[in-house]
């Protein structure tokens, strides 16, 4: 075979539904058990997009990425928040161990600005870790920014709303995100370059409101009228 | 003591020639506006010389560019060359309105002889595209007299010199009107019958003053002169011709500009973050912009890039007639430390100033924010965002005996719509505020509500319900 399909294959450019090959894609590892250790390894991948597509804040999403953002804070890699929906709070990540030295909260304008933040941000060695909330993007544009985050080596998560899971996407890695029963987070692959998707998992989230211990409630007194749980 | 004289003969057509990108024909006009008194090449080329008509100018040239002279622009250029000249030499005197005297005996050893030290200069004069007629004499007068009559030779024979000075007609020995013309009526025509008259009867038949001036030019006088001091900020300026009306125009001066600020702070050995751009136009106040760079620099490539950034977001008001670059602020270089010689750690520093400098740049200094967490028992003042600076701040210790908070917290409270699906637990009592009148007394609940979003509710003196945060 010539090496131009060597390397097609081997970065996982074209998908062999035959053979799920272990891709030479580096990636960083999500810290999570189910994640880490099941489906041959779902790892945040590095030089490419990943999305995260969910309706509403609150169901676990920032506790998805705590344990890579801990690990490259430490490591003295910078983790950008660009256009958040809410403020990062800064007790609670200081509480988890992030270290808020390496931690950068940017505020765009323009859809323009919002680009250009994430492609320099993409580029440069320092980043360890975008995230990002985009108001909307074109197809073109996910392209691009694909483009720039081949450029560097690092990760950058995109999260999106979840009516984009029946788009495409150049994403390497989609992952729709939804509430489960018991505070955990349901976890729909929805594509990962190189390999089959459509596995499902759930990520016990309760620790997240130190909720993990304690089988029954702790409320002390009921603020509501009528019926205590 | 030997001294060096630089006469610049058309400094201000130098200056202005070296900041556009095109040549066309310049000439400068006196003050009056009558009569050109210095001209380019490519004017002279089209036959305009020094001392004709304005007029006559104008109809030989038409698009000819103009610029009349200012004594007090001339004196601010002269320090400027001052300025480059103390690299290679330590006692410096201003001559206004064209001249810079260098004490250059004292260098010989330095450069090897006084033919390297010439040529030192002569180099630095030539990438800096300055015209100078050089001469070199043993008192500060007698090289003026040789530097400005353009026969200035590189020779520390002091009989030379003198020989030389002798044959200098009269007229341009400098000497006021009267006693020129008093010295004529005598049938003296050269410096050197001058120098033959016994001084006593040189200070008799004419007054003490010419025979002082001429003791100082052979050096039997003392001629003591006040030696010129470096600023401590560094201060460039560019004029204009033509007005500039785009950005782009102003990049090419600008090159120059923060070449020699580069060089001039590896000199000073220091570095520096921030620059103050003034650009002057015709009818407006001037427009500051204030360059910040996120750390230490010295780069002119790294300056240059930035600005360009913030050409490209704030367009000219109006177009420019002069652009001032001034640095007033030196950071001194930090020695490299021991993990720095590793080679990765200083690089990455430096890619970390360079990418947040160019967001700053480009987004403003607003739009780029630090977190921290702050002493305060209201939620909403327990953290703070401050701009991104290069202090790396302390690091607290008891951060594990932070409360348990959400990771999102809502810009405001949010009133809750609905009754929560689940209560988890609560309540955390926060009450503070009595001291600085922002009073806060609020109930906090972990709930779940149905859309399972985990909240951070909270109920306050009057029973209403808000969303405060949310476990993201």
């Amino acid at each position: 075979m010539s090496e131009l399909l060597n390397t097609l294959m081997q970065d996982a450019r074209v998908w062999q539904g035959h053979r799920p090959i272990q891709t030479s894609q580096p990636a960083e590892p999500t810290g999570y058990q189910v994640l880490d250790n099941q489906f041959g390894g779902i790892g945040w991948p590095r030089g490419a997009l990943s999305e995260c597509l969910l309706d509403a804040p609150g169901i676990g999403e920032l506790h998805l990425l705590l344990p890579l953002m801990q690990r490259l804070t430490r490591a003295g890699k910078t983790v950008f928040w660009l256009n958040p929906p809410h403020i990062p709070y800064a007790p609670a990540l200081a509480r988890e161990g992030v270290d808020l030295d390496q931690v950068i909260l940017i505020h765009t304008r323009g859809e323009g600005d919002f680009l250009w933040t994430l492609e320099n941000c993409l580029r440069s060695p320092v980043t360890g870790l975008v995230m990002a909330w985009p108001d909307k993007l074109a197809a073109r544009e996910v392209r691009r920014l694909q483009l720039a985050a081949e450029a560097g080596s690092n990760v950058c998560v995109l999260f999106r709303e979840r009516r984009y899971a029946e788009q495409n996407s150049p994403a390497a890695l989609r992952l729709e995100l939804e509430p489960g029963d018991h505070q955990d987070l349901k976890i729909h692959v929805l594509k990962r370059r190189g390999s089959w998707s459509g596995q499902r998992c759930a990520l016990a989230m309760a620790q997240r409101a130190d909720l993990a211990f304690r089988e029954a409630p702790r409320v002390v007194h009921g603020p509501w009228a009528g019926s205590r749980r | 003591m030997l001294w060096l004289y630089l006469h610049f003969p058309h400094l201000l057509l130098d200056h202005i020639r070296r900041s556009r990108d095109n040549a066309g024909a310049l000439v400068i006009v006196e003050g009056s506006g009558q009569k050109v008194i210095q001209a380019c090449p490519e004017a002279r080329d089209q036959g305009i010389r020094a001392g004709v008509r304005l007029k006559t100018a104008i109809s030989l040239v038409p698009d000819l560019g103009i610029v009349r002279a200012d004594h007090k622009q001339e004196a601010r250029i002269l320090a400027d060359q001052a300025l480059w000249l103390y690299r290679y030499a330590a006692h410096i005197v201003l001559v206004p309105p064209d001249g810079v005297l260098a004490e250059v005996g004292s260098l010989q050893r330095l450069y090897g002889g006084l033919p390297a030290a010439w040529q030192t200069v002569e180099h630095a004069l030539n990438d800096r595209q300055l015209t100078a007629w050089m001469a070199i004499g043993h008192t500060p007068l007698a090289a003026r007299l040789l530097a400005r009559s353009g026969k200035g030779e590189c020779t520390a024979d002091q009989g030379h010199i003198l020989r030389s000075l002798g044959q200098m007609p009269l007229l341009a020995a400098g000497f006021d009107e009267r006693t020129c013309t008093r010295l004529q009526r005598l049938g003296l025509n050269t410096l050197g019958e001058v120098f033959d008259l016994p001084p006593a009867e040189l200070a008799r038949r004419l007054s003490p003053e010419t025979l002082a001036r001429i003791q100082k030019i052979q050096g039997t006088r003392a001629d003591p002169q006040i030696p010129w001091q470096p600023p401590h900020h560094f201060r460039q300026q560019a004029d204009f011709v033509q007005e500039i009306e785009h950005a782009q125009g102003l990049l090419f001066p600008l090159q120059r500009m923060l070449g020699e600020l580069e060089e001039d702070l590896c000199w000073r050995q220091q570095d520096t973050d921030s620059l103050l751009l003034v650009l002057h136009h015709r009818h407006q106040e001037p427009a500051r912009l204030r360059i910040r760079t996120s750390g230490p620099e010295h780069r002119a490539e790294a300056f240059l890039n930035l600005l360009r950034l913030r050409f490209e977001q704030q367009p000219l008001q109006a177009p420019v007639i002069a652009l001032v670059l001034s640095v007033r602020r030196f950071i001194d270089r930090e020695a490299p430390s021991g993990q720095d010689l590793l080679g990765e750690t200083r690089d990455l520093n430096e890619a970390w100033h360079t990418l947040v400098s160019r967001l700053q740049a480009r987004l403003g200094a607003q739009a780029l924010r630090r977190l921290s967490p702050q002493a305060d028992h209201r939620p909403e003042r327990a953290w703070s965002a401050t701009e991104v600076d290069r202090q790396t701040r302390p690091a607290r210790t008891d951060l594990q005996q932070l409360p348990r908070r959400p990771l999102w917290l809502l810009q405001g409270p949010q009133p809750l719509t609905e009754a929560p699906r689940a209560w988890f637990a609560g309540p955390e009592r926060v009450s503070g505020g009595w001291w600085d009148g922002q009073r806060v007394q609020r109930d906090y609940y972990i709930a779940q509500l149905h859309s399972g979003q985990l909240a951070w509710v909270f109920r306050d003196v009057r029973d209403g319900w808000f969303v405060h945060g949310w476990f993201g």
